[in-house]
């Protein structure tokens, strides 16, 4: 399990260099070009797409809930 | 595995847009200190608002709209897909691509201050042609369809070819034969995609989500199915996510399990080809159709990171595990197998192979491993105020599949409310071990059985399970196993013949390009625009390539496969939550007595706007059932009386439907440039499902002429016509109102959809009740009474349909239209009312006829059949949301019960419709 190795060296690594950031200063963060997912109507809409059309799991949306739409 | 990523990204969303109410982007003008006061107590919702209301009374704050992802929103979009031709390279492809046409309709409500529902729906249709199978080309595969036509015999289309011969040399190439003298012209490996039409299909989804928040963390439980015809699935998952280190990181972790069933119906006219052989205990034959059945089921599982790394950058890393087993062919996908009977093969190798090519349904493995992680890294542009969204996902199975997916979007706010939002994605993927576009065994696919001493044996084909085997003396007479002469005359003889044996094929095969290797790309654009506080619209457009060409590495499947496709779609967004906090109850009391407010949900156009610049958003939804017994004017008919008289002098009826069901979706966007003038649009959303069933005393079937069999109804969908109306106030005295509609529906819906071609035969034109659209330009107008006084309120209205062109493009027109309806209704307590309606309306018969070929099996097919005099009575609910954060959200329904029905011609009876309503008005 390199993978979560990796991870856990990189989440200790973060939280050692990030809580500089004081909430008074995320303003920059707070906008909404800045959310996870600033258009999520959007990437709904062409999930599916790439869903029904791709094999790769990250892209998948046949395979958790949501139904074939296999055209 | 990705719906449980959706809710954890909505919960997050959430959590920054918290923030960011207590820091609006002007927030430079805020001190400090108040921004953190609020963002540290993200319950204290009135200490907000009272913060919120005290910068609102600061200058340039005043009109500055929340832009924030909002707690509390409604919306509603539509969405067009878009394949290009695939080539075939015999043949012209003329069929028409697979187009799709979506509504999705998302909801996200704060129930109480900590808990929160999300509620979406989903509605696709889709048409057009999609690939069965791959065959190498000589093989035949698309076989052209050809037609009379003023310059002669043309080439109109291609028809699928599954099962055929072809040659090879001694290595197993294909060999080209010239199609007239035969001589060989060479080796030839191009392969083809063997295309089949599909009739309009429909899938339906509806998905849930309730959270809990506490101050550092929440809970969610969703949920949610599919419906199609030939496939439901259902889900349930859980995820919680929880805020450490002062908010600076997230974790998320969720666990979702998904159960899916195939009900697939083979292709009526492809079924006798195909070899199913594998799934003999899985194919159930009903109704005279085979359906092939299987269940899967999928856990799936992720556990993520959201870590703030600096004021200008947060990454979200994810990783997810899904296990799925059980059914997870695509039943409608083939493989060729070209069987080479080793007995047939030359020694000189100059001497071509020939090959028995077969269709087989395809074979997957029954259990797949996935894994995958995402990264994604959110940069913060300061000199330009944009975000760049990096990300990048790796994925691999033990189907052997390894995908890479880099992506990148760029969101640019623009000023004056607009974004624009560039994206790129680039995505590539090997092949799955079991994939190939076709395969070759070197064995007979069907030969003599012979017995041990190498005669052939021979079998009564009356009883071919008796057991009982014949053969041939050397005089060629029909021996028993004792020797003895039988008489040949009483038996029914054939020879008895020896199937494939399936172990000497692999265990696994697919020639699905969605398991081969390829890459893709694709980018687009996202445009939205805030019109005003809580009402934004938005629109994409997305152009997808896919290549073999393009796998990462090289090495990707043949051109042959290579497809691009489109998609664009607009949505119109209601932020809810930003304006009920922001607007004066006052505003809201009056919008609740007004009188309009209490007319039945399936009145349309019965509300004016109180005021200029006023705005309304609302959704409708609607639905209508036919079903039962034949109506002739008022009177019930028998089957035969439908037979004889129900279709023309020519033609008998054949079928007509046991029931017809309608759901319409229409959103409703309204805006009052003066008090005295309201505008509105109504695009609308259609999908129908009819089935048919033939009538007692029907005439025989013809050779030759197809007809619907099997148990497979139909249905159709899509965009249906746009109406476009203005409203003017004649008369507005206290408690009485007037005002006049004028509008027009424009021909959006599509009045030329076809069934499927069949076999060589062109698809007939769908019945004219199933087209989407009136297909002509419609005059609208209305005109309405309201009146109120105390808890009562009442009104009247007169509506129009009128047909402004003499025929559409598939040369009929539809009956101009003319109801009455009259209502009362009574304010049970502030918030709720009951109503109760008169309608009556009449609709003339269809003029003109179809000017393509329409396979008139019924009623429905012939215009007399249409219109009629029909009297219904309403019974309707209304409510209002009186106060809190969802005031001014107003919903109603009505239940329409048919009283009178006097059809013209002969016409199923209406069962009643539904109507609900959501408004929210700003």
């Amino acid at each position: 399990m390199k993978v979560k190795k990796i991870l856990l060296f990189f989440s200790c690594m973060m939280l050692l260099n990030c809580s500089a950031v004081k909430p008074w200063e995320r303003g920059h963060l707070a906008k909404p070009q800045m959310a996870l997912d600033p258009h999520p109507l959007q990437s709904k809409n062409r999930a599916h797409h790439y869903g029904s059309r791709e094999a790769g799991a990250a892209s998948n949306a046949s395979s958790g809930g949501g139904g074939c739409g296999c055209y | 595995m990705h719906h449980l990523e959706a809710v954890a990204v909505g919960v997050i969303n959430h959590k920054i847009a918290q923030i960011k109410v207590c820091v609006p982007s002007q927030s430079e003008n805020i001190t400090d200190r108040q921004a953190s006061l609020s963002v540290t107590d993200s319950s204290a919702t009135s200490a907000l608002q009272a913060l919120t209301s005290a910068a609102l009374l600061l200058p340039g704050l005043l009109l500055m709209p929340s832009k924030a992802v909002s707690e509390d929103t409604v919306s509603m979009q539509y969405s067009f897909y878009k394949e290009g031709e695939r080539e075939l390279y015999n043949v012209p492809n003329t069929r028409t691509t697979i187009s799709a046409d979506t509504f999705h309709l998302s909801s996200q409500v704060s129930l109480k201050d900590r808990i929160k529902f999300a509620f979406d729906y989903t509605q696709d249709t889709w048409s057009g042609a999609t690939p069965v199978t791959t065959s190498p080309l000589v093989a035949g595969g698309n076989n052209p369809v050809f037609e009379n036509s003023d310059e002669g015999v043309t080439v109109v289309g291609a028809s699928p070819i599954i099962n055929s011969r072809m040659l090879m040399n001694h290595e197993l190439t294909p060999l080209e034969q010239d199609p007239i003298t035969g001589e060989i012209l060479g080796t030839n490996t191009q392969l083809v995609h063997v295309l089949s039409s599909a009739s309009p299909e429909t899938r339906k989804q509806a998905d849930f989500n309730l959270a809990y928040e506490w101050d550092a963390a929440t809970i969610n439980l969703g949920g949610g199915l599919s419906l199609e015809n030939d496939y439901h699935s259902y889900y349930g998952s859980m995820g919680g996510l929880w805020n450490l280190n002062e908010g600076l990181t997230t974790l998320k972790a969720g666990l979702s399990y998904n159960w899916s069933e195939t009900q697939a119906i083979i292709d009526h006219d492809a079924a006798p080809y195909i070899t199913k052989t594998a799934y003999a205990d899985q194919i159930e034959f009903r109704g005279g159709s085979e359906i092939l059945q299987g269940n899967k089921q999928d856990w799936s599982t992720n556990i993520g990171l959201t870590q703030i790394l600096n004021k200008t950058a947060f990454i979200d890393i994810n990783l997810g595990y899904i296990h799925s087993s059980g059914f997870m062919e695509n039943p409608y996908k083939t493989t060729a197998i070209v069987f080479i009977d080793p007995e047939t093969i030359s020694p000189n190798p100059e001497v071509p192979i020939v090959g028995d090519v077969r269709a087989f349904l395809e074979q997957r493995p029954d259990k797949r491993n996935q894994v995958s992680l995402s990264t994604k890294l959110v940069q913060y542009i300061d000199p330009l105020n944009a975000a760049v969204h990096l990300g990048y996902q790796y994925s691999h199975d033990d189907w052997g599949v390894d995908a890479h997916t880099f992506d990148a979007e760029w969101v640019q706010p623009l000023g004056r409310g607009w974004t624009l939002t560039p994206n790129f994605r680039y995505y590539s993927q090997n092949s799955a071990n079991f994939y190939q576009p076709y395969l070759t065994s070197e064995q007979a696919f069907s030969k003599n059985a012979v017995d041990e001493q190498g005669r052939e044996i021979w079998i009564d084909a009356s009883d071919p399970e008796s057991g009982v085997e014949y053969f041939r003396d050397e005089h060629f007479n029909l021996v028993d196993s004792n020797g003895e002469i039988v008489d040949e005359s009483v038996l029914n003889i054939k020879n008895k013949t020896a199937p494939f044996n399936p172990e000497l094929l692999p265990d696994n095969f697919s020639s699905d390009h969605r398991l081969s290797g390829y890459g893709t790309i694709s980018a687009g654009f996202t445009l939205s625009k805030q019109l005003t506080r809580g009402l934004t619209i938005q629109g994409a457009f997305n152009y997808y390539n896919h290549a073999g060409s393009l796998k990462l590495g090289g090495g990707g499947e043949n051109n042959y496969a290579n497809f691009d496709s489109y998609s664009a779609n607009a949505a119109v967004i209601v932020d809810i939550n930003a304006l009920g906090g922001y607007d004066s109850h006052a505003e809201h009391d009056a919008h609740a007595q007004h009188s309009g407010h209490t007319a039945p949900a399936g009145v349309m156009y019965s509300h004016m706007l109180p005021k200029a610049n006023d705005i309304m958003v609302g959704y409708r939804y609607m639905y209508g059932r036919k079903a039962g017994g034949v109506l002739h004017g008022t009177e019930s008919v028998s089957d035969q009386a439908v037979v004889n008289n129900g279709c023309s002098d020519e033609t008998q009826c054949r079928f007509i439907q046991p029931y017809m069901e309608m759901n319409m979706h229409m959103v409703n966007i309204m805006y009052a440039p003066t008090d005295w003038l309201n505008l509105m649009i109504m695009p609308t959303f259609i999908d129908m499902e009819m089935n048919l069933r033939e009538l007692d005393g029907r005439p025989p079937p013809v050779d030759g002429v197809h007809e619907h069999t099997g148990i497979g109804g139909h249905t159709t969908g899509g965009v249906g016509d746009t109406i476009i109306s203005s409203l003017f106030k004649l008369v507005d005295q206290s408690g009485h109102h007037l005002h006049l509609g004028l509008g027009v529906s424009a021909p959006t819906g599509d009045v030329d959809l076809e069934f499927r071609r069949i076999a060589r035969e062109n698809g007939s034109i769908v019945h004219f009740a199933m087209q989407l659209g009136s297909g002509t330009w419609d005059f609208l107008p209305n005109l309405t009474y309201t009146g109120a006084y105390n808890d009562w309120s009442w009104g009247a209205q007169l509506k129009a349909e009128v047909r402004m062109q003499s025929e559409n493009e598939s040369g009929y027109r539809l009956g101009n239209e003319l109801q009455t309806s009259v209502w009362g209704a009574y304010k049970i307590t502030s918030w709720l009312s009951g109503s109760i309606r008169g309608i009556y309306s009449t609709q003339s018969a269809i003029k003109g006829d179809f000017n393509t070929f329409s396979g008139r099996v019924g009623p429905m097919d012939f215009p007399a059949n249409h219109g009629g005099h029909f009297g219904d009575i309403g019974f309707g609910v209304n409510a209002s949301i009186p106060s809190g954060s969802l005031v001014g959200n107003s919903f109603a329904f009505e239940w329409l019960q048919p009283i009178v029905d006097n059809v013209n011609g002969y016409q199923i009876q209406r069962q009643g419709a539904l109507t609900a309503s959501w408004s929210y008005a700003f």
